[in-house]
């Protein structure tokens, strides 16, 4: 990679993980969610740094012939997990939402109920 | 043999729950309500409207039954667990759920209660395949169904022949489970699965169905392959859990 493109991939990586900072302090996002954004972030801050002459290693390692398409191969894999994670996550509030729904229905029935006996008996 | 024939009105002073779910019954609501109110005058009956676009609370409101309005669409396993929550609150002995398109015969109801009321059983399905009567379905549904009540038979070690049908009964037992436990969509297959696993009796008995009365049916082409999938893949979640469990 020239070093233009290593100084570009460290600088996206440090920008993310800056902006994930900002939205955690700002509330915008869960600190739950925040610690997935910054490892996969550190991970690839590191990868794309120190990491960076390893990575040949490892590509050559396994087999991979272009050592860059590791690391995307890696942000990749990373950002699946995150996808399942949401997942998860979206299953969960579905589930929640779904009770909600259901004791908001019943109790509003319940209070319509009383409303007209107490209406009739105020008659 | 799980198959009871159910005849005779063993209900005593056991109260009973017609939990009706909804989506854009407006046409077939009125009638069914009514032919239910005077078949079961001792049966209280609740309509889960889940959130229908058309005018079906007003048509429940006009029969002054009670209405339960679910503000957004949550699909028939959440409108059922709806009733099976108001059920178990309110302490019904028994819940029937009965489909609010006309599919199933308001008369009968009294089969399935009696069945609960008399074979000691938890969960008693209305088959329409015991009696061999009445409407079946079209020849794809029935080979999908004949597929499913082949799996829960083999898994339950009971006979299933109606793996899909949506008409049943549920004791005391049956509903504080289901109203805990129940499948977001295409549930019934689920619902057999997790009452054989907390050792509920699940039952069947010989009814015969209508064809809808009015309105299209929920399940589409593209939704019966869904249905498939989905209920296949549960079936077989349900399998690798109890396995592990066992271990």
């Amino acid at each position: 990679m020239q070093v233009y493109g290593h100084a570009l991939v460290f600088a996206t990586t440090l920008i993310v993980c800056l902006f994930v900072l900002w939205l955690v302090r700002r509330h915008s996002i869960r600190e739950r969610f925040a610690m997935l954004w910054l490892t996969l972030s550190v991970f690839l801050l590191l990868a794309s740094s120190i990491g960076y002459p390893y990575l040949f290693e490892i590509a050559k390692f396994v087999g991979v012939p272009y050592p860059p398409s590791a690391l995307f191969f890696l942000a990749i894999a990373g950002l699946v997990l995150l996808v399942i994670e949401l997942f998860a996550w979206v299953s969960k509030l579905n589930d929640r939402t779904r009770i909600l729904t259901q004791r908001l229905a019943i109790l509003s029935e319940r209070l319509e109920h009383v409303q007209s006996i107490s209406s009739e008996t105020t008659k | 043999m799980n198959s009871i024939s159910g005849e005779g009105d063993a209900t005593g002073d056991l109260s009973v729950l017609i939990i009706i779910p909804a989506f854009n019954e407006a046409q077939s609501l009125p009638g069914l309500i009514d032919q239910l109110t005077r078949l079961y005058p001792r049966f209280d009956i609740v309509v889960i409207d889940d959130g229908s676009t058309d005018a079906t609370a007003e048509a429940v409101r006009r029969t002054r039954r009670r209405l339960v309005s679910l503000p957004c669409n949550l699909g028939i396993g959440g409108a059922m667990q709806t009733g099976f929550s108001i059920a178990r609150d309110e302490g019904y002995d028994i819940a029937v759920q009965v489909d609010g398109d006309g599919q199933h015969p308001p008369d009968q109801v009294q089969l399935l209660v009696d069945a609960i009321a008399q074979s000691g059983c938890d969960v008693v399905i209305g088959s329409r395949f015991l009696s061999g009567g009445g409407y079946q379905s079209t020849l794809t549904r029935r080979l999908g169904i004949l597929f499913f009540s082949t799996c829960l038979t083999a898994l339950c070690r009971t006979r299933i022949t109606d793996a899909t049908s949506g008409f049943r009964a549920m004791n005391r037992r049956a509903i504080e489970l289901l109203s805990r436990e129940y499948a977001e969509d295409f549930p019934e297959v689920e619902a057999i699965l997790v009452s054989h696993g907390a050792s509920l009796r699940v039952c069947e008995v010989p009814v015969r169905m209508s064809v809808r009365s009015a309105g299209i049916s929920s399940i589409s082409r593209l939704r019966s392959i869904s249905y498939m999938v989905k209920v296949s893949l549960a079936i077989l979640m349900w399998y690798i859990r109890k396995r592990r469990a066992s271990r």
